[in-house]
């Protein structure tokens, strides 16, 4: 009873400040005591997925994703600094959300079943596609070819699952990051690297070495995660990416970290009203 | 946080943590014995001052000894193909173990053959009992018993860094628990489990080990 007492005097002063001094955070629900006591927003981001989010020059993470969550950490404490961002993979960003190191992924999390069991989701905030990267030699045509071969995947990434049900005779080689599979398929180490178009995508472009197979498949919606049971805290995550977006922000970032012809193909994963009907 | 500890999870992930514990019995056994391998004959190289094999082995020992082990799984997995060496990850694997774990046995048994006296190899010499007789008859019997803690202390590390595999997409024990951890999320079960069953691994090696000093200090107990 003291804590809810605690709790309900902290949002009617945290209300009343933000109402007197934020004017951007104006539309946004109060910021949850638990987050607001840390005094900064303590996000998972990617670091090897450009160009949602990757390691400038001086190693620290930048990219449309990372610009999100600074993003809501400037709503959230009035500061773009106010934010400690974790680089995560695919395989850790959920157990290091649960472990309590984090408290909030935003790394190209794909919403799924599996994974509504364990965590809450944000609204969803981008759609993808997943594509196949094989070497440029490589004769391999659409995904049925891939029967019997071997095909490089991330760890705890959601191509896994459509390999196995969809290409059983495929054999997967697991990697960490993206670096490893690209560097393991040049290697030929493996017939193509599976994973997300949007990453992908860049690579075909820069490295003459390989292409895409070019047969979209996997279609699915991009979300933040969020430990089960914080519901005041999924309305701030939802309102404070609604207003971003409303803002105009996401194509300013897009146009930071994307190179011109490929922008357009970006902001549009991020329009959810753009995703192809199949 | 609270946290319902669910056992029934752990059984039902059984037999995939069975499959990727066997490849690490498979992986650590043979670099083990590799290891081990390398170790007698390096220590054999050293101890005698062989010219240019015995600074090799020292060098070999002291790169390995000052440098991560990741960075030589990396570098035998991702570096050697730039040269042209292409070693499946279950050799790649293999080989990064071997390497590693026989650096260290190198300096286990020339401590064990160390611990010989000076008298033994004067005599033998004296004897003229060649090198390779001195070492089979004399400081391989003598040295590896006093070497057998110390060569059992590396082969356990060789054991437990096995883990390091997975990190290649070797599907090891905590390569199969990382990969269900990602689909299921059952953080604190799936590393409590694989904690035992390592625990249950070493501890069984080390009493094997314990068993076979036990046999082999027979000639030298006083019953």
């Amino acid at each position: 009873m003291l804590k809810h007492s605690v709790v309900s005097l902290w949002l009617v002063l945290s209300l009343a400040l933000a109402a007197a001094s934020s004017a951007s955070a104006q539309d946004l629900p109060p910021v949850p005591e638990a987050i607001k006591k840390q005094g900064v927003l303590r996000v998972g981001v990617k670091c090897d997925y450009p160009p949602d989010g990757y390691l400038d020059a001086q190693g620290k993470p930048q990219g449309v994703e990372v610009s999100l969550a600074k993003q809501i950490a400037a709503y959230a404490f009035g500061g773009a600094d106010k934010v400690e961002l974790t680089c995560v993979t695919a395989a850790n960003r959920i157990p290091s959300l649960q472990g309590g190191k984090i408290d909030l992924i935003i790394a190209t999390l794909g919403v799924s079943a599996e994974r509504a069991q364990v965590i809450d989701f944000s609204e969803n905030y981008a759609w993808g596609g997943s594509d196949v990267l094989v070497p440029k030699d490589s004769p391999i045509k659409n995904l049925k070819d891939f029967a019997g071969k071997n095909v490089i995947v991330m760890k705890g990434a959601w191509q896994i699952g459509w390999f196995e049900k969809n290409v059983p005779s495929a054999s997967l080689l697991k990697l960490d990051g993206v670096s490893d599979g690209l560097q393991a398929l040049l290697q030929k180490r493996a017939d193509g690297f599976a994973h997300d178009l949007e990453v992908l995508r860049p690579i075909a472009k820069k490295n003459t070495d390989v292409k895409l197979v070019g047969e979209i498949y996997q279609l699915g919606y991009r979300a933040a995660g969020i430990r089960k049971g914080e519901k005041d805290w999924v309305d701030y995550v939802n309102a404070a990416i609604a207003q971003a977006k409303k803002a105009g922000l996401i194509s300013t970032w897009v146009k930071q970290h994307v190179e011109a012809d490929l922008q357009q193909a970006v902001i549009d994963n991020w329009d959810i009203s753009k995703v192809p009907k199949s | 946080m609270k946290h319902n500890f669910d056992i029934a999870y752990i059984i039902a992930s059984l037999p995939a943590l069975l499959e990727g514990l066997r490849m690490t019995i498979i992986v650590s056994a043979i670099s083990i014995t590799l290891a081990i391998a390398i170790g007698i004959v390096g220590a054999s190289v050293r101890i005698f001052n062989t010219p240019i094999f015995s600074p090799l082995a020292r060098g070999y020992v002291e790169f390995v000894r000052n440098t991560p082990l990741l960075v030589q799984i990396f570098f035998i997995f991702f570096g050697l193909p730039a040269l042209g060496l292409k070693l499946s990850v279950f050799w790649s694997g293999i080989v990064a173990l071997t390497i590693w774990g026989g650096a260290y046995n190198i300096e286990n048994v020339r401590g064990g053959f160390l611990s010989v006296s000076k008298g033994m190899r004067e005599a033998a010499e004296a004897l003229s009992i060649d090198r390779l007789r001195y070492l089979w008859l004399i400081a391989l019997p003598l040295g590896l018993r006093v070497a057998i803690p110390s060569v059992l202390n590396t082969s356990i590390s060789v054991l437990k860094n096995s883990a390091y595999l997975q990190a290649i997409g070797l599907a090891e024990l905590t390569f199969v628990a990382m990969d269900k951890l990602s689909l299921d999320f059952r953080t604190l079960e799936m590393f409590a489990a694989i904690g035992c069953i390592y625990l249950g691994l070493v501890l069984s090696l080390s009493w094997a080990v314990r068993r076979a000093e036990w046999a082999l200090q027979r000639p030298f107990r006083t019953e």
